[in-house]
């Protein structure tokens, strides 16, 4: 029978990278992006998923990395903010966010930039399947509106 | 914020499960851990082992067979709402899934795992009271079904016994209407109320209604005068059982919402539910 352990060995695949680590089984995905592999793109706000800031993408759908054990993430995909951007080079959605305004602070940009790549891959959003998405990320220096537009922009920039 | 330490398993079978949990007695399940893993790093919870459901085959999968929706206990709300086969035999089941929470949890959260936790405020466990759903559940000693019924005993609690594990959730699709609404302050916060109602309508008049209410109340509970109140009665003909409904309820009060403010809102809720039980029996 499988005996219960404190450790567990994890197989995962970042951003197109392969990662075999032994980890305590209580480390959230989140603490091991950052504090195991120094993916430090994904932040950790409230560690108890209210904020989803820590959000980034498991086999291409969004999920709060801080609600995660590692060992849940195990044999999965995730890509961090650290996948969007080729070199110094932005991609379409971050050059919305930064012609927008969409980020004062930054804190809370990984998520959203997450989320909204998981949205923009499924196909093409209205602004309001936008806010409904964007309702799990919290804010404090925007006020929301600039960074659905900038959304909104690179969902248009995608179609055309 | 770090949760205490704690053993992980992740067994292949659902007897092992019941095995590791029998053998612990402060072992719990992890399903999707939408729940559970907030709970440890608040440090709320503090298992010993956590028997993570993950790897268990036989958990996932939505099947409808005669008048039946059966969905492993590991299916996600992601998958009940993006469901085309939900959506097909019962869409108003595809629309509650959406009312949880945000994307991001729904993409986690599961079914079973909402089931077992019986979150006052949760969404599944009043949609099953007012189906009359069921669970499967499997233990050491053998499977067994539980009515939703026999199984919310209070907030947080069921009638599970500690070595069992839900296997799947059974809603009755059977012709039935079926509504469920709910009241947010914010977009995928908790609901302060939510209201679920299935009934049948035949010549215009309500019958067989049975409704259910979460969120504002301390725990999930149906509400037997209103459902009285209603039988037989054109959904226009409603007055005495929104009065029964605002009396027989016990409305919680907290920071998120006074008992008044909440009895309100489930009140504008059965109205809603009422009016477009009024709309389909004109349709009809």
């Amino acid at each position: 029978m499988t005996q219960p352990s404190e450790h567990v060995s994890v197989q995962v695949e970042v951003n197109g990278r392969r990662y075999q680590r032994s980890v305590m089984a209580r480390l959230t995905l989140s603490d091991f992006l950052r504090d195991e592999l120094g993916l430090t793109g994904t932040k950790v706000g409230c560690e108890h998923g209210v904020c989803g800031a820590c959000t980034v993408l498991i086999d291409n759908e969004p999920a709060r990395s801080c609600l995660m054990l590692t060992v849940q993430a195990n044999g999965k995909q995730i890509r961090t903010v650290e996948s969007l951007a080729s070199g110094r080079e932005m991609s379409p959605l971050q050059a919305c966010f930064q012609k927008h305004h969409a980020l004062q602070c930054g804190f809370c940009t990984a998520g959203f930039l997450m989320s909204a790549t998981a949205l923009l891959e499924e196909g093409q959003p209205t602004r309001e399947d936008i806010v409904e998405t964007l309702s799990g990320h919290y804010c404090r220096c925007t006020g929301y509106s600039p960074i659905i537009d900038a959304v909104e922009e690179a969902a248009a920039k995608e179609s055309s | 914020m770090k949760s205490p330490v704690f053993a992980y398993a992740a067994p292949n079978t659902v007897a092992e499960a019941c095995s590791l949990l029998a053998n612990d007695e402060d072992a719990k399940l992890l399903a999707g851990g939408q729940s559970l893993v907030p709970l440890l790093a608040l440090r709320l919870a503090a298992p010993t082992t956590l028997v993570d459901l993950r790897l268990v085959p036989a958990l996932t999968g939505i099947t409808y067979d005669q008048g039946v929706l059966r969905l492993g206990a590991m299916t996600t709300h992601r998958a009940i709402e993006r469901s085309p086969l939900v959506q097909d035999v019962a869409p108003a089941i595809a629309e509650a899934a959406a009312l949880i929470a945000h994307p991001q949890v729904r993409t986690r959260g599961t079914i079973g795992g909402a089931v077992a936790h019986a979150d006052a405020a949760a969404e599944w466990p009043a949609v099953l009271l007012a189906l009359g759903g069921h669970v499967e559940v499997t233990g050491t000693t053998g499977s067994r079904s539980i009515s939703a019924s026999d199984l919310f005993m209070g907030p947080f609690m069921t009638s599970l016994e500690p070595d069992e594990v839900i296997t799947s959730v059974s809603l009755p699709i059977d012709g039935r209407e079926i509504w469920v609404d709910e009241h947010q302050r914010r977009h995928g916060d908790y609901g302060l109320s939510i209201l679920a109602m299935t009934y049948q309508l035949s010549d215009g008049f309500l019958t067989d209604v049975r409704l259910a209410v979460a969120g504002a109340t301390g725990s999930v509970t149906r509400a037997p005068e209103a459902e009285a109140a209603l039988e037989g009665r054109a959904p226009a003909d409603s007055s005495d059982a929104i009065t029964a409904l605002a009396a027989e309820l016990s409305y919680t009060s907290d920071i998120h919402g006074s008992a008044d403010y909440r009895r309100d809102i489930t009140t504008t809720l059965f109205q809603r539910a009422l009016r477009a039980a009024g709309e389909r029996s004109g349709q009809a």
